[in-house]
């Protein structure tokens, strides 16, 4: 536990995530009286299963150095693919055939940047909207709908006054991949090549190996959000769901990840969703249009990123006047001997 | 001089062969898709007349004209911008409320000139926080997200989310309807654009510049010329392009709404998405440095054929969104193998 509060208070963006969060929070909890309540706890951890995945996809894209910018895409192509598989297979089976599918994409993703070697914001690109058109042809330009409403409940049902088989399986998610991130040889790896590419290549690290699992885990959090959408509405749109990479990107800046890569990690993550969640679900009890949520979230990410380049800034400053007062020491110490020799 | 620029740059046939031979099987997949173009070229009805050619340069045009401000951009190794439609919405926006309403006062009300200085004014606005913030040292993409999201709101808010409305006879028609010479007007500023971009980028001192600062950050700043007055001059152009290009739909229109740019665009998606697309179809360095406002132009026109065929031989928009996505994903990976080995990787 110890070692724990120490690793928060060092990372001065990981508590100012945490500080953030809790001042967003305390904000809504001020202003409307029922934001403190079970049932508000309830829709928030129920925003959290989609937004937290959606944050931790990209975070982890992120600490590989690279971003994906097709997650959107690559939820709405899962979630088409499960609302139509739904009524002829059954539930379990169409979300592992959606699930497959998505981690697929994101692994093949992950291995053409490795094998190529170009960016990911390049081929994400084009996945972007490859993948919208593959849903547009799998839903046949409609809305995919179920035809029994009632089949997903089972996701929605509530467990322990907080929490729903959906918002319990993704925090089993983040607590499997923050493990695997922190204590696994191939999560280290993900942080090696983010961090520090060239010297981690020089090392003797195989590129495409961290960078397939880092791209396949990010495809398999954002299929699992857009099946958990999909279930959750019943129905899903081929051009939907692009609203996602921008709350992930806030989610996961807030989290204090470093778009430098090898930093951050699944706690700031689930923190940053978090902060997310509150302001969305905030802003509801405001009787907002849709335009004033994106409006935002936007200034939101933009407060994120001025912390964290000012921070960036006065911690090169800082390093730099420490060099230069070393220099000085080491000079004064030499002219010091200089002149001693000379008096002599 | 020539032969020393020989020894050094292969002609293009022989890097041909020689990535031929290297890549047998993705150079059988460049062959038929170059079949494919040209079984498509002959074999769509309407296809080869000049009406229909006009009708490719026109559509083309339009995320043209982006795309060509999106390049300096990316030549300058800021990536792009994220923000563009959401750029052109509010730019659209700011010009229909000119033409509608004048701001206002009723004297300026359909006042063409005023209508368009500030809706380019927006457009400088916005392009100059946003490479503020890139300058200092902010991923593009990241603020560009987030400048996205403002922009639309801000757009989005001050039109109240609804169709602005101006009547037919108005200032702007000439350059909305209009045509010159047989072309829309649209089509001689596109290619007007595209030649001015080409002197600037290889006869201007600012052009060189914005090479060498995309070619190698630390040996501009070495020399002095720094990314942070070169972002914002870069985001500023991409910006007014963007600007210009939603003041021409806009006087096409005779409306405008926020989302007007959003998704299904013309036919592929997103327009955000569609002009990045040009610039990586046209063979630009992602990583800045290398590639020209002429091939970003050549990339458009590209694009707007394979969509037109699709169009002519009656696919729907799913089809023609996987047309167009996998051509972007086969022209990157075709490019970045072309260029594995070369310094256009880190």
């Amino acid at each position: 536990m110890e070692n724990f509060i120490k690793r928060i208070t060092k990372d001065v963006d990981l508590s100012f995530a945490i500080l953030l969060s809790f001042c967003v929070y305390v904000f809504f909890a001020f202003n409307i009286e029922v934001f403190f309540s079970h049932n508000i706890s309830f829709a928030i951890l129920e925003r959290f299963a989609v937004l937290g995945l959606v944050g931790l996809a990209l975070t982890i894209c992120i600490i590989a150095g690279e971003i994906d910018l097709s997650i959107g895409s690559n939820a709405a192509l899962c979630a088409v693919i499960v609302v139509k598989l739904t009524d002829p297979l059954g539930a379990p089976f169409a979300m592992l055939i959606g699930l497959s599918v998505s981690t697929l994409i994101g692994a093949t993703q992950g291995f053409v940047i490795a094998f190529i070697r170009i960016r990911a914001i390049v081929i994400t690109v084009g996945t972007l909207m490859l993948l919208r058109g593959v849903a547009l042809l799998i839903a046949e330009e409609k809305t995919v709908m179920l035809t029994d409403f009632r089949v997903p409940d089972f996701i929605t049902t509530k467990v322990l006054m907080y929490f729903s088989p959906a918002s319990l399986t993704v925090i089993f998610i983040f607590i499997c991949v923050g493990i695997f991130m922190r204590y696994t040889k191939y999560g280290r790896e993900i942080y090696a090549i983010g961090g520090a590419r060239k010297e981690a290549l020089t090392a003797g690290i195989p590129l495409r190996r961290p960078m397939v699992i880092a791209f396949a885990l990010s495809g398999f959090c954002a299929g699992f959000a857009g099946t958990v959408i999909g279930l959750k509405s019943g129905t899903a749109q081929g051009l939907g769901l692009q609203y996602l990479l921008l709350a992930g990107t806030v989610a996961a800046f807030v989290g204090g990840v470093s778009i430098l890569g090898g930093k951050g990690g699944v706690l700031g993550a689930a923190i940053g969703a978090l902060t997310v969640n509150f302001l969305n679900t905030g802003l509801v009890f405001y009787a907002l249009q849709v335009h004033f949520v994106q409006l935002f979230t936007s200034v939101l990410l933009v407060i994120v990123i001025v912390f964290q380049t000012m921070s960036r800034v006065f911690d090169a400053r800082q390093s730099r006047k420490s060099l230069l007062a070393i220099i000085d020491d080491r000079k004064t110490s030499l002219l010091e001997k200089k002149r001693s020799v000379l008096g002599k | 001089m020539t032969t020393i620029a020989q020894d050094h740059q292969q002609p293009f046939s022989a890097k041909f062969l020689q990535f031929y031979k290297d890549r047998t099987l993705l150079a059988i997949l460049l062959s038929l898709f170059a079949v494919m173009f040209v079984y498509g070229i002959f074999f769509t009805d309407n296809y080869l007349t000049l009406t229909n050619f006009k009708a490719i340069i026109r559509d083309a045009a339009l995320y043209g004209i982006m795309a060509i401000g999106l390049t300096f951009v990316t030549l300058s190794g800021n990536f792009f911008l994220l923000s563009l439609k959401e750029t052109a919405s509010i730019c659209g926006v700011t010009f229909a409320m000119g033409m509608a309403t004048g701001f206002g006062s009723p004297d300026l009300a359909g006042n063409f000139l005023v209508s368009l200085l500030a809706a380019l004014a927006v457009g400088v606005v916005s392009g100059v926080i946003q490479g503020y913030f890139v300058g200092m040292g902010g991923n593009p993409i990241v603020v560009t997200l987030g400048g996205a999201g403002i922009l639309y709101g801000i757009g989005a808010w001050w039109s109240d989310n609804l169709v602005i409305n101006f009547t037919r006879p108005h200032d702007a028609e000439w350059l909305g309807t209009g045509s010159f010479l047989g072309l829309p007007s649209i089509t001689w500023s596109f290619i007007l654009i595209a030649i001015a971009g080409e002197i600037v980028l290889r006869h201007t001192n600012f052009g060189r510049k914005v090479y060498l600062v995309g070619a190698n950050k630390a040996a501009g700043k070495a020399t002095g010329h720094e990314n942070f007055s070169m972002a914002i001059i870069v985001f500023t152009i991409c910006s007014v392009c963007c600007a210009f290009v939603a003041v021409a739909f806009v006087a096409q229109m005779d409306s405008a709404q926020s989302n007007y740019f959003s998704a299904e665009f013309g036919s592929s998606g997103d327009m955000t998405i569609l002009v990045i697309a040009t610039v990586m179809v046209g063979g630009n360095s992602i990583m800045g440095g290398y590639g020209s406002t002429l091939r970003t132009s050549l990339g458009a026109i590209f694009i707007a054929m394979v969509d037109n065929m699709m169009v002519l031989q009656g696919f729907n928009s799913g089809p023609r969104i996987v047309g167009v996505g996998l051509m972007i994903v086969f022209s990157i990976i075709v490019f970045g193998l072309f260029a594995k080995g070369s310094r256009a990787q880190e």
